[in-house]
């Protein structure tokens, strides 16, 4: 089968019950079997679909009894590009459930294998994207849908990107029409400290952020240099300059480490309460009914806990290394900056976002060992953005640093594999020796690196979460068009044999949104 | 609006006369501008009438008539051997004579026993040869950094809804780092347009590279905005757009009497109601921002009315393909534009471009709302025959289609005998993200293929190579 034959998908995997089933998914297995002469696939476990996804309004169908199938399908002899490093011409994707099992040319095929041909294809891992605010900034750009930034005090570590995502937003039927499978959701960058970010995959029809979340993906925290918050609060009580910026990412620090190190002392304190209770009473020489104190002159009650502060949490989670700091920082000299701050507090940050001057610092952000995330090519449209060049992601990894090309941009999101490539080119002209699989590195295991996700997804290898895009050609080419995207082994998106039932609720029922829906345009 | 018309026509004869007379005349705003604004806004970059550069013999292709003020003659340089794209036709071989700032000859391999032995040639055999890039609806020249207000001279935010007057042309900053970073990519020329408000000024054809000015034409085209440019209100805008059209026909019709003072209330300052005389006339292209199918449709209405209507933004354009190609306007989308950010997008979509050039519309390509880069303006034409447009109509869409809109296909978007020698020289698909220019010319002289960003990378570049 040819590129240009439209290419038939596997046997749907019935969803997982914590999400809504789409109307039709029958329909597309019937096809999909239609076209394969595909033979039953043996049910490994079953399970009955909890009451909450069952109870769904929107899925009357839903309500019968279903299993979760273990399904075993394969890509076969695509050209397969793992981002590991191997580009193989010709390969076999093999996945069960919603795992990669091998890679490799020539596989074996187990028996109840549904075997997908897909020459002439390209196969890569999905596309990650460490900074959208999807569903924070939805489309339509409504007043209403503006809840990005929490920018009424300019620190503010208490709030959560996951509070506002509105899993309705057009936009990310886009985004995965475009090839993108995860996305870290974040706050926006009018604050010093502007809250914490989620990560999540782009399911089709999720409601709510826990339809959408990916599983055990670690919280980030948005931070911001530069001219966004002080533009927006010099008239507001401050920052005004960049001084007032730093001594507000110290002084919010500072406060997290002494709610720390009270939360430290009260651990302590109950700690040697519990001790002591556990051991015998004294005896006593006077009054029995009467217990003294002890020699550190303890009070026989347990100690009372500090008062839990939500953001004060969040940033001592970012002292303990357990939440990833993305940091929105244009300048090198302010990049240079927040590493050392990050030095004096003990934390590291995990990212520099839009860090357009990076290319500057290239080798200290090797050696920090702090990602850049980057534009291919904005630059201009504020002073901080002067500097930009279309070299800077090739001249980071050039330097031993990971490179990672991000959105911020419902646009751009649609086309990540296109702006890795007018950066991997750029870098080639300049002379830097950059392989296809390095360039590919900055749309996925880079970012799987920078969300903390990297042991679950962002390659292609044994394993991993099968989050798939299949092309129809060259991802660097202008060209190329995403023809089959699945999450976790599932086939969420398909340009050739559209999904039935796409589309977002918003834009249901609109004249001149019949014909795109389903994210296909 | 025909009487009116015909009221204007020894204007336009007597606009003809100067602008047919000599190189001076041609240096200055031609004589359809406001009087007043000529005088209070001449561009400072425009050369003096008496050092206008006067060429000892016009290039043989170009007529008098149609010399722009930086035309000069100079000796023949041959293109030889690369594959022309250009108008929607690919000539393989081909054969190019510029001659000084403008292109003399053009043809296939048998031009080649025509090139007088000692002349100077340059093999190009196995590259591409497009006509020069259009920028449309830029504010390169205009923006250096969209942020800072100090560096913005396209007006955005001027209170006045109505700046008919307002000239880019007399605001090009010659310097702007804009300029090279979209040259070596490809961009030999750009509308530089005004912004904001209703109606927000005239729009100048510049160069982005050249001497003695960058201004190529003044006054080229007169932009506005339809959609909820005044007052939060679409039917607010069309309001004061019809009130103030029917100002400038009273207006002209009783000067004197404005003169005298005795005049109605007029909705304009008088050197707008002048300035938009070539636009109610249909000379000058009305360009207007128009998405939604409402604004789309009073666009359309406008075209009827005899104006010179062209597109920018259209969204749902896919929508009313048919009347807009009736209509005859020409539509500026840019097809990675395709989410519904307002209910004027709703249905954006990237095969726009397709669906309107199949309907017969004259479609061209834009990156809108981003003057730094402009240069991706070929990445958008990838998109757009990724969906579906024919690549030659694709190029065609960034090149010719822009100098037909803004009235400047005599001089711009063809390699072709008599155009102005802007070309790019391409070692592969112009579209493709692999291919940047090897070597652009614009009036005829191969470009220094260096910008600040180069310098920029160039001054970094050894401390990362491992």
């Amino acid at each position: 089968m040819g590129a240009s034959s439209p290419l038939p998908r596997p046997p749907r995997r019935p969803r997982r019950p914590r999400r809504p089933r789409l109307r039709g998914a029958a329909i597309a297995l019937a096809l999909a079997c239609a076209v394969l002469g595909c033979t039953p696939t043996r049910a490994r476990t079953t399970t009955p679909r909890t009451p909450e996804a069952t109870a769904t309004p929107r899925e009357p169908a839903a309500t019968a009894p279903t299993t979760i199938i273990e399904r075993t399908w394969m890509l076969r002899g695509a050209k397969v590009m793992t981002a590991t490093g191997i580009v193989y011409d010709a390969a076999d994707v093999l996945v069960r459930g919603d795992r990669i099992v091998a890679v490799g040319p020539g596989l074996d095929v187990p028996a109840g294998t549904d075997v997908i041909d897909a020459r002439g294809r390209t196969i890569t891992p999905g596309i990650i994207d460490t900074h959208s605010h999807l569903g924070v900034y939805a489309a339509p750009s409504f007043a209403a849908h503006s809840d990005g930034n929490e920018m009424v005090t300019p620190v503010t570590p208490q709030v959560r990107a996951e509070d506002a995502y509105w899993p309705q937003d057009p936009q990310i039927d886009r985004a995965r029409a475009g090839g993108v499978t995860t996305m870290q959701i974040l706050p926006g960058s009018g604050n010093l400290i502007g809250g914490r970010s989620v990560t999540v995959k782009t399911y089709p029809g999720a409601r709510g952020i826990d339809e959408a979340r990916m599983a055990d993906a670690p919280a980030g925290l948005k931070m911001a240099c530069g001219e966004n918050p002080k533009r927006y609060y010099a008239d507001k009580g401050g920052p005004a300059t960049r001084m007032g910026n730093v001594a507000g990412y110290r002084t919010a620090f500072l406060k997290a480490r002494e709610y720390q190190l009270s939360w430290d002392r009260y651990r302590e304190k109950l700690a040697a309460h519990r001790a002591r209770a556990e051991q015998p009473p004294p005896r006593s020489s006077g009054d029995a009914a009467k217990q003294p104190p002890d020699a550190a002159g303890e009070p026989k009650d347990p100690p009372d806990p500090p008062a839990r502060d939500l953001g004060l949490e969040t940033l001592a989670g970012v002292l303990r290394g357990e939440i990833l700091v993305h940091n929105h920082c244009y300048r090198a000299d302010e990049m240079l900056g927040m590493l050392a701050l990050a030095r004096e507090f003990g934390f590291t940050i995990r990212s520099f976002h839009h860090a357009v001057e990076a290319y500057k610092i290239a080798p200290e952000l090797a050696a920090a060992g702090t990602a850049a995330s980057v534009w291919a090519d904005w630059w201009g449209f504020k002073a901080e953005a002067f500097d930009g060049i279309r070299e800077n992601a090739a001249m980071i990894a050039a330097a031993g640093a990971r490179a990672i090309i991000h959105s911020d941009s419902g646009v751009g999101m649609q086309h990540l594999n296109q702006e890795a490539s007018k950066a991997l080119w750029a870098g080639r002209r300049a002379g830097l020796d950059i392989a296809d699989d390095e360039a590919l590195r900055w749309i996925t295991a880079n970012p799987a690196w920078a969300l903390g996700i990297d042991a679950k997804v962002g390659t292609l290898a044994k394993d991993k979460q099968a989050d798939l895009v299949v092309w129809d050609g060259d991802p660097f080419s202008v060209y190329t068009k995403a023809v089959q995207v699945y999450i976790e082994g599932e086939l969420v998106f398909d340009r050739e044999h559209p999904l039935p039932g796409g589309g977002t609720d918003f834009e249901l029922g609109y004249e001149a949104t019949d014909e795109v829906r389903g994210g296909g345009r | 609006m025909s009487r009116a018309r015909s009221r204007t026509t020894m204007m336009i004869l007597g606009a003809l006369a100067v602008w047919l007379g000599t190189a001076a005349a041609i240096a200055a705003p031609p004589a359809s501008a406001p009087r007043g604004s000529t005088a209070a806004v001449r561009p400072a970059t425009a050369p003096r009438p008496a050092t206008a550069p006067r060429p000892a013999t016009a290039p043989t292709s170009v007529r008098r008539s149609d010399r722009l003020p930086f035309d000069r003659d100079g000796a023949p340089v041959w293109l030889t051997g690369a594959e022309l794209r250009s108008d929607g036709r690919r000539t393989a071989d081909a054969v190019i004579e510029l001659r000084g700032t403008r292109i003399a000859t053009v043809g296939g391999p048998e031009l080649r026993a025509k090139i007088p032995a000692g002349a100077r040639t340059i093999d190009l055999t196995g590259k591409i040869v497009t006509p020069g890039i259009v920028a449309v609806d830029t504010g390169i020249g205009l923006v250096e950094i969209d942020a800072e207000g100090s560096t913005r001279d396209d007006a955005p935010s001027v209170p006045d809804p109505v700046r008919a007057a307002f000239d880019a042309s007399s605001a090009i900053h010659d310097d702007s780092a804009l300029l090279d970073v979209n040259a070596i990519e490809g961009i030999t020329s750009a509308a530089v347009t005004p912004q904001g408000g209703l109606v927000s000024g005239q729009v100048a054809w510049i160069d982005l590279v050249g001497a003695p000015s960058l201004v190529s034409r003044p006054q080229v085209a007169m932009r506005a905005h339809l959609g909820q440019s005044v007052a939060g209100s679409r039917a607010a805008a069309l309001l004061e757009l019809r009130e103030l059209f029917d100002d400038v026909a009273f207006h002209r019709r009783n000067k004197g009497a404005y003169d005298r003072n005795q005049s109605r209330h007029l909705s304009a300052h008088r050197l707008d109601l002048e300035a938009l005389v070539p636009v109610i006339d249909g000379r000058m292209p009305l360009v207007l921002s128009a998405d939604g199918v409402a604004d789309l449709r009073a666009a359309i209405a406008l075209a009827k009315t005899g104006l010179r209507v062209v597109v920018i933004g259209g969204a749902q354009a896919w929508r009313l393909a048919d009347e807009l190609a009736a209509a005859k306007i020409t539509v500026f989308v840019q097809p990675s534009n395709n989410l519904p950010g307002g209910l004027d997008d709703l249905g954006a979509r990237i095969d726009n471009a397709a669906k309107l050039a199949t309907a017969g519309v004259e479609v061209g390509l834009a990156v809108l709302g981003d003057a730094h880069n402009a240069r991706n303006v070929t990445q958008e034409a990838g998109l757009a025959v990724s969906y579906g447009l024919d690549p030659d109509r694709a190029l065609a869409a960034i090149t010719s289609v822009p100098a037909r809109a803004y009235g400047m296909d005599a001089h711009y978007g063809k390699v072709a005998p008599g155009q102005v020698a802007n070309l790019v020289v391409w070692g592969g698909d112009p579209f493709e993200l692999s291919q940047r220019p090897e070597q652009v010319w614009i009036r005829g002289n191969a470009i220094a293929m260096r910008s600040r960003q180069s310098a920029l990378r160039d001054r970094y570049l050894p401390r990362v190579r491992r």
